[in-house]
């Protein structure tokens, strides 16, 4: 009789969990902000936070692909190189008298096509996304230096360097490119049909293949995704930098992969959100920079690093013991 | 002292299945207690949980008066309490001394381990066993009798055995073999261990067990001693009831329609070319032993599996399905046979579980999804298939294993199929639950629908089928009808095959 005041309980406490995780991370990210800003005063600024902003907008790009990815259990370690392979080939098109757009195109299709080798080597050949995106981390690593023979390609063309200078409302494009494709692709993962293919394929794929879904054109689109999002984010990082530089953007997938996680996506897939994703992209950003600021020792700022990749993975860890065990109630109750 | 083992409420639980439901029951030195039940009683859940490879959720655990926590199988083997299982858990290359003092081989100071001391020490107790073995013998070289006596003597060789638990012991054993076993089970329990001996076999039990304990379904039935009920009100108490009228009672059917679904030379690389037809209203069955490939012939149709010859016709027209997403839109669906792997989507809700396969339905041109539409067709599959949940938001692993086939079911019937292929539907359900998905696959029939039933319960698939279609290894063997189906012959033609049957 009271059954139903029971259950309207029991949802509000599922609401509350859920609610608790993102506090979590926001509690982190105030305490991150206050232990740096206490010893540098000048990291809570608009400036720095700015600045800040403006170095996760590459992070933010790949973390949007590595949401997807990880959601749908699979993953991609070819980030960093690709970027880096991105950004060189870009300028170096453009250093060829090659106009800005076409340029532009010519980089997002390799880049898309890097994308969909990895789905291929992830389909076809049945690698685990894990090491088949490594084969490509070590190959486009060497094709971003081989094309320009390990040095870096500088830009000259105005657009180009318009792209890394040009700010609307105070803000730089960059960020606003982080920016738009976060809600873009928020949209698309929580309201859409595509969307719901990605956690069924996470959750369950010889499921969701039974139950009439075709997971690997989805693991195509979402390495492509991946790999555009790449080219897109390497050319900006281009542009700031005013050359492309083969040996940028390493460590790039291992800061995305540690905000992913960090902002409650399941590494063994089928869970998570974007609003997450962003909260981790903005926590990792904030203590990479504030490393940074504080000086602390970059070879400390790996362990720091490798201890805050440790962190979200257990937090991971608890999230998943704490399901197994809400259900195991919930199946008690329902017994 | 006697020794005194006792389970007190016992409860035990699994996403969506209760395996072992307020279970008490008490054993003493020097007795024979036996546990009856059918497969998924709740007997193996039992054992693991005396042995402590699992740990209950409730309830009291008590030896000799003391609450045990055993964390792991090794804890309850040094407080005296051994299992003995199916699977012989012994290394085939070692010698039978190796393997009775595994893990604790005398040896010096030194830790250099003396060989000959512990030869010394297991022919006692094979002496004492009256065995004709040599300690020295690789256990490899022993027959399957033997190796079990090798693990009894091992449970044995503990000063401090107090229980030895059996599980179906006699599985593999011949009669004189089974006899000598019978003889160690008798010194042991002279010599007053408890002694819990897990078998389905009447036979064993009226000449082993002094007490005997029925579960079902989880749950505790009752105890009885040596002589106190008949072997048939045994039986009775195992079954709780006769399953016949569930059969008897359903509302099949009557008005077969013409062919549905015509399947010519169906082949994959798991299974031979086979063809069958299906009809309009009709409940197909099909049966036969594990491997046969049912599944197989079916997972081809829905190109689950590449097909690699045939054609499938589909009211006259033929249709090709690439991909079980083809076979969707064709119209035909399978629920398939093991809902933990290949049904239940175990990151969603009931809703989700629902609306997989109806992402087309629910969305708009471009893809968007229309939450409203979602909600309707959730709330019309738990309508319609009375899926007891408390709302549809709840991840799908918390309902009951027959709710989870519901949802599964729901989300197949909501695409509008032409034929419903249930493979194993009723496995791990509990019966309660079987006999309402038997109304609703009468329901199926009755609409229209061509039902093909996979199941390896031989009454199911007598009790539910038109027609029953026998495959044995990877080819369609026989077909009998409702009317001429028993067990007997269905199970002859399962095994030796067609031909022998019709004449």
């Amino acid at each position: 009789m009271n059954e139903p005041a029971k259950e309207g309980s029991y949802s509000n406490r599922m609401v509350h969990t859920i609610h608790s995780e993102k506090l979590v991370l926001l509690v982190a990210i105030i305490i991150v902000f206050i232990l740096f800003s206490s010893i540098n005063k000048n990291f809570f600024t608009i400036t720095n936070i700015i600045n800040i902003l403006v170095a996760a907008s590459l992070v933010g790009l790949v973390a949007i692909g590595h949401t997807y990815l990880i959601i749908a259990a699979q993953n991609d370690l070819s980030p960093g190189s690709l970027a880096a392979f991105s950004g060189t080939l870009c300028a170096l098109l453009v250093s060829l008298e090659i106009p800005f757009f076409p340029s532009i195109l010519i980089t997002l299709i390799a880049a898309a096509g890097v994308g969909l080798f990895n789905a291929w080597m992830v389909n076809k050949i049945r690698l685990d996304p894990f090491i088949a995106t490594l084969v490509t981390q070590a190959i486009f690593r060497g094709f971003a230096y081989i094309i320009c023979d390990g040095k870096p390609v500088a830009i000259s063309d105005p657009s180009f360097l318009y792209l890394g200078k040009a700010r609307f409302l105070q803000i730089p494009v960059s960020v606003w490119i982080m920016i738009i494709a976060i809600v873009v692709f928020g949209f698309i993962l929580a309201k859409t049909k595509f969307g719901r293919s990605i956690y069924a394929i996470g959750g369950n794929k010889t499921a969701a293949r039974l139950a009439g879904l075709n997971p690997q054109r989805i693991i195509v689109i979402c390495f492509v995704m991946m790999g555009l999002l790449c080219g897109i984010g390497g050319i900006v990082f281009a542009a700031r930098m005013n050359s492309g530089q083969p040996a940028a953007n390493i460590n790039l997938e291992f800061d995305s992969i540690t905000a992913v996680i960090l902002g409650g996506v399941s590494f063994t897939g089928g869970v998570g959100t974007m609003g997450g994703t962003v909260l981790g992209i903005i926590l990792i950003q904030a203590f990479n920079t504030g490393l940074i600021m504080v000086n602390v020792p970059s070879f400390w700022q790996y362990v720091a690093r490798g201890a805050l990749l440790l962190f979200a993975l257990t937090t991971d860890y608890l999230r998943k013991e704490k399901r197994k065990k809400n259900l195991l109630a919930a199946s008690m109750r329902n017994a | 002292m006697k020794s005194m083992l006792e389970f007190r409420n016992i409860s035990k639980y699994f996403p969506g299945v209760v395996a072992l439901d307020n279970i008490s029951f008490q054993a003493s030195g020097g007795e024979v207690l036996a546990l009856l039940g059918e497969n998924g009683a709740g007997k193996s859940t039992l054992l693991k949980i005396l042995n402590g490879d699992y740990q209950p959720d409730r309830g009291q655990y008590l030896l000799n008066g003391i609450e045990k926590h055993f964390r792991t199988p090794h804890e309850a083997i040094e407080d005296g309490v051994s299992v003995i299982y199916q699977e012989r858990q012994i290394l085939m290359e070692l010698s039978v001394a190796e393997n009775i003092y595994l893990g604790r081989m005398p040896c010096s100071k030194m830790g250099i381990i003396n060989t000959r001391l512990a030869n010394k020490m297991a022919q006692k107790i094979i002496s004492d066993f009256g065995l004709p073995i040599s300690p020295q013998t690789k256990v490899k070289d022993l027959s399957i009798a033997y190796q079990q006596m090798v693990e009894i003597m091992k449970a044995y060789s503990r000063e401090n055995l107090k229980v030895i638990c059996f599980d179906e012991p006699t599985a593999s054993l011949s009669d004189s073999e089974i006899q000598s076993l019978f003889g160690v089970i008798r010194k042991l329990k002279r010599e007053g261990k408890i002694i819990i001996y897990v078998s389905h076999r009447m036979e064993e039990l009226k000449e082993i067990a002094d007490k005997t304990t029925v579960l079902k379904d989880g749950r505790y039935v009752a105890t009885v001693t040596k002589g106190e009920v008949s072997e048939k009100e045994l039986i009775k108490m195992m079954v709780g009831r006769d399953l016949g009228n569930v059969y008897k009672d359903l509302d099949r059917n009557k008005s077969i329609g013409d062919v549905l679904l015509e399947v010519k030379n169906v082949s994959s690389n798991y299974v031979k070319e086979n063809s069958f037809h299906l009809r309009r209203g009709e409940i197909l069955g099909f049966s036969g032993l594990v491997g046969a490939g049912r599944t197989e012939l079916m997972r081809a149709i829905i190109g689950a599996d590449h097909m690699r010859t045939g054609e499938v016709f589909l009211e006259g027209k033929k249709i090709v399905n690439k991909s079980p997403k083809d076979a969707m839109d064709n119209g035909i669906v399978m629920v398939p046979e093991d809902r933990k792997t290949q049904g239940i989507l175990s990151n969603l809700s009931v809703k989700g579980n629902i609306n997989i396969s109806l992402l087309d339905k629910n969305s708009n041109k471009i893809g968007i999804m229309n939450p409203e539409k979602e909600k309707k067709s959730a709330a019309d599959g738990i309508h319609e298939f009375h899926i007891k949940t408390p709302s549809p938001d709840k991840n799908a692993l918390e309902l009951s294993g027959g709710n989870q086939q519901k949802c599964i079911v729901a989300r197949w019937i909501a695409t509008h199929p032409k034929v419903l292929i249930l493979d194993e539907p009723t496995k791990g359900i509990d019966v309660g639950a079987k006999s309402e998905f038997y109304q609703m696959i009468c329901g199926f029939a009755k609409k229209g629908l061509g039902v093909i039933l996979i199941s390896s319960e031989l009454p199911e698939v007598i009790g539910l089928s038109d027609r029953i279609i026998i495959m044995k290894s990877l080819k369609i063997v026989g077909e009998v009808s409702h009317e001429e189906a028993t067990e007997d012959r269905i199970l002859s033609m399962s095994m030796i095959g067609g031909n022998n049957v019709h004449e």
